[in-house]
């Protein structure tokens, strides 16, 4: 008899030795919500590889899409709460309840790092009649009608900005839907539009080529990759109170993960945010670091999705109220 | 001499070379086995090669690409399972050769026509890149949406016997393609509220059904006949069987190139079109199209390898991808600190030319290999059925995981493979329902966003077709392709030129 406990209890150690053993003692899954050599792919596989170096772990990274992000979402939101499954995500599913895309958003999961943000830009085929915010509002309210917006669909960056830009000047544009941002800029190249609202990143170096026109940077200050085009706060200081605003990335574990664990990751992923190589590389593509972690990371998806989630809804594109899920007015 | 250095590049430095020969022989295999697709390579490569230097990194890309294109011909021949979609209509008349024992003479012939058409392709990318560039850039929605009815129409020569049963499968494609949340307005079509369905049914989750489970399901009616020997002989085809269909490869290829070169349609699309091409310019083939015709071989296997450097043109040029496999290469480049745009080839044109050596080099490879191990490789159509048959279906599941790493692709990979087999059965072509499925997106996407960019006049649409000089002519080829068709048509030419083809029938009969 005594054997037998004795053998049960070395059996409970023994099952129980993994879960003492230190995180992370294994592979780890990464999804990333968006495909292949878009931003959010990009950014997600150059800051891993530093972050796998701290952690002594491989992290896998798969690109899980469609659904605007969601089917990539509620994978991860499907696995184990370990911390052996990241979400490396975007903006877009602060958005999904208020777009009715779906019932989980990021109050499902813990931010390990919001990483950097994107700044909106306007951008215009070279030959577009206009050269600056005041003179494109000025053609437009002259020409209704005429004007073409590329848009990425409903929710996405260009008809938030759209959105900002109705709720201060009404303009009678047409939007005309692209997969993305990048078929979207093709277009504006081509001619087939005329003004994209876009990620500075993108359309950076199709400005820089003189390919396409940037009427005005979308937020309180100029950048200085384009020092020669003001931001729309210089022109039209109205826009001052909604911004700064812009698209993120971010890292998350589902809600219920182990602090330790949240601990470690966060500090990993907070290190490899701060690599030169990484930093350079962000740079060049005109995002703003913000390396947010802990409550602070929380705060700013708070706030994010609160004057994201009104604008759409006052600019009647979003199809539920934001009301119905507890999200306060800014 | 700065471009002659830099062209020469991959040859003279041996690791270069090395990882563009390594890359363009895994490519071949992995572009044969279905669902193990050069775009999955090459997105596993970007986090393999983080750290490497840029240029090693895009030399083993740049092969596994060469080589994946091609390699998709391999089975699509051996099988009848198409490796990738762009080899959907190499199987059309590669499988009937392979059935009368001739498979080694029809890999022959397209290892020797990819190389060329492959070569074409670079050349136009070298030459003519800014020039091409501009041309594909200028696309309008309406421009691609007459495209895709254009490859709508493809419907006709892909049907084999029953038109009706043809255009039953293409629109059936249509309407598989139109599953899944819409991207332009995130509406969610024909989901039934199910979140698996949001994404869509992959497309080749269907092809790998359709034909690989759909292919091994048929096999099994003659499991115990004995397998059809090969000849091994003339594998490498004579000098005057390529110059026969050079004019037709040099044709296609134009079309990869162009094809290629358009942001949104790949290889794919450039196969089937070409395939199309050759039924309509070859008046007397040897062997009937859908019975093994060489120049059903020739048309889409020139047209997809000239597709991958038509693919790197608005790539190279403005930064804008071509296909799949090129916007993920615009993301290494991005993660190796480079910014791909329209500066790229300004402030370091030695990147350019070092693309082009690289793929020169690949497609030499992609010969060399190409041309090597054939004997072995056709051994694999003698296996007894009772070995290859449990292989396929192993592959077809592998290949359906891989797609997303998710169990869902199999059930419909499954699912297709029972609906294709029954529709194999009873007289259904099912190469119709490939093209449904990849040009769906292409002909609604674009159809709403032309009539949207008009503010829904369709008066003004049509005025745009007739005021462009593109869209006009792309208008007047599907006005031609439709008339050329109608039985009025067949009639009044049959009628011109009677005595002419009484006389050449005599001659072929």
């Amino acid at each position: 008899m005594r054997n037998i406990v004795c053998g049960a209890i070395v059996a409970l150690g023994l099952a129980a030795a993994p879960a003492l053993a230190e995180y992370p003692e294994r592979d780890i899954q990464g999804i990333i919500q968006w495909g292949a050599g878009g931003s959010t792919d990009t950014v997600s596989r150059s800051v891993t590889p530093h972050a796998e170096d701290i952690l002594g772990a491989k992290v896998i990274l798969q690109n899980v899409t469609g659904g605007v992000g969601a089917i990539g979402l509620n994978q991860a939101e499907r696995a184990d709460a370990d911390g052996y499954t990241l979400l490396f995500g975007a903006e877009n599913p602060l958005l999904y309840k208020v777009m009715g895309l779906g019932q989980k958003d990021y109050s499902d999961f813990v931010p390990i790092n919001i990483i950097a943000r994107g700044i909106p830009i306007l951008v215009a085929r070279p030959d577009a009649p206009f050269d600056t915010f005041p003179e494109m509002v000025e053609y437009i309210t002259a020409n209704p009608g005429e004007i073409r917006f590329g848009s990425t669909g409903p929710g996405g960056l260009p008809s938030v900005v759209t959105a900002m830009i109705n709720e201060k000047t009404p303009l009678d544009v047409t939007a005309v839907p692209y997969d993305g941002d990048g078929p979207a800029l093709t277009a504006l190249q081509g001619g087939a539009i005329d003004v994209m609202p876009a990620v500075l990143g993108a359309a950076l170096e199709p400005v820089r080529a003189g390919n396409l026109k940037a009427i005005a940077i979308f937020d309180t200050e100029g950048v200085e990759q384009l020092p020669d085009t003001p931001a729309i706060t210089d022109t039209n200081p109205e826009f001052a109170d909604i911004l700064p605003w812009g698209p993120f990335f971010g890292i998350f574990v589902k809600a219920g993960t182990p602090d330790d664990v949240v601990a470690k990751l966060t500090d990993a992923y907070g290190q490899a945010a701060q690599n030169p190589d990484f930093l350079s590389m962000m740079d060049g593509r005109g995002f703003r670091m913000l390396s947010l972690t802990g409550t602070e990371a929380q705060d700013f998806l708070d706030t994010w999705q609160s004057q994201t989630a009104w604008i759409l809804w006052d600019g009647e594109i979003a199809k539920n109220s934001p009301e119905d899920f507890d999200i306060p007015r800014p | 001499m700065d471009i002659l250095s830099n062209l020469l590049m991959p040859l003279l430095n041996l690791e270069l070379l090395f990882l563009i020969g390594a890359g363009t022989f895994a490519g071949i295999y992995v572009g044969a086995i279905p669902g193990l697709s050069v775009t999955m390579a090459v997105s596993i490569l970007i986090s393999f090669t983080f750290s490497w230097e840029v240029y090693p990194a895009l030399a083993l890309m740049i092969g596994i690409y060469m080589g994946g294109v091609y390699g998709g011909s391999r089975t699509a021949i051996l099988l009848n399972i198409p490796g990738a979609p762009s080899a959907i209509a190499t199987a059309l008349d590669g499988f009937p050769l392979a059935q009368q024992g001739r498979a080694g003479e029809a890999i022959g012939i397209v290892t020797v026509v990819s190389f060329i058409g492959g070569f074409i392709g670079i050349f136009a990318l070298g030459a003519f890149a800014p020039l091409l560039s501009d041309f594909a850039i200028g696309f309008q929605p309406r421009d691609f949406m007459l495209l895709a009815i254009m490859g709508i129409l493809l419907v006709g020569s892909l049907s084999g016997d029953s038109l009706v049963k043809g255009v039953f499968a293409g629109a059936f494609g249509i309407a598989i393609g139109a599953v899944g949340m819409d991207p332009l307005t995130i509406q969610d079509r024909f989901v039934f509220g199910i979140d698996e369905l949001r994404g869509g049914i992959s497309f080749v989750a269907v092809m790998i059904g359709l034909f690989g489970v759909s292919e091994a399901l048929i096999q099994m009616h003659s499991i115990h006949s004995p397998a059809v020997r090969q000849r091994v002989a003339g594998i490498i085809p004579s000098w005057a069987k390529v110059r026969k269909h050079l004019p037709l490869g040099l044709q296609t290829s134009t079309i990869g190139t162009i094809v290629g070169a358009l942001p949104g349609t790949g290889g794919d699309i450039a196969a089937l079109m070409a395939y199309d091409h050759a039924k309509r310019v070859t008046r007397n083939p040897e062997t009937p199209f859908g019975k093994g015709a060489v120049e059903g071989l020739v048309a889409p296997e020139t047209a997809n390898n000239a597709a991958v450097g038509g693919a790197f043109i608005p790539m190279m040029t403005l930064g804008i991808p071509g296909d799949a496999v090129t916007a993920i290469m615009i993301g290494a480049l991005f993660i190796h600190g480079l910014n791909p745009g329209p500066m790229l080839m300004i402030e370091q044109p030695d990147m350019f030319w070092f693309i082009v050596g690289s793929l020169a080099l690949a497609n030499c490879f992609m010969l060399l290999f190409g041309l090597t191990g054939i004997r072995l490789f056709v051994k694999i159509v003698e296996l007894p059925r009772t070995v290859l048959l449990p292989v396929i279906m192993v592959l077809s599941i592998v290949g359906a995981y891989a797609i997303n790493n998710s169990l869902t692709d199999v059930y419909w990979m499954l699912g297709f493979g029972i609906l294709g087999y029954f529709m194999r059965l009873y007289g259904y072509p099912l190469a119709p329902i490939i093209l449904g499925v990849i040009l769906s997106r292409l002909l609604d996407d674009n159809w709403r966003r032309a009539i949207i960019s008009e503010r829904e006049d369709f008066g003004a649409m049509m005025m745009g077709i007739f005021t462009s000089p593109l869209s006009l002519c792309l208008f007047l080829a599907v006005v031609m392709i439709l008339v050329t068709n109608t039985p009025w048509w067949v009639r009044w030419r049959a009628r011109k030129a009677t005595g002419q083809t009484v006389a050449e029938r005599q001659d072929h009969d």
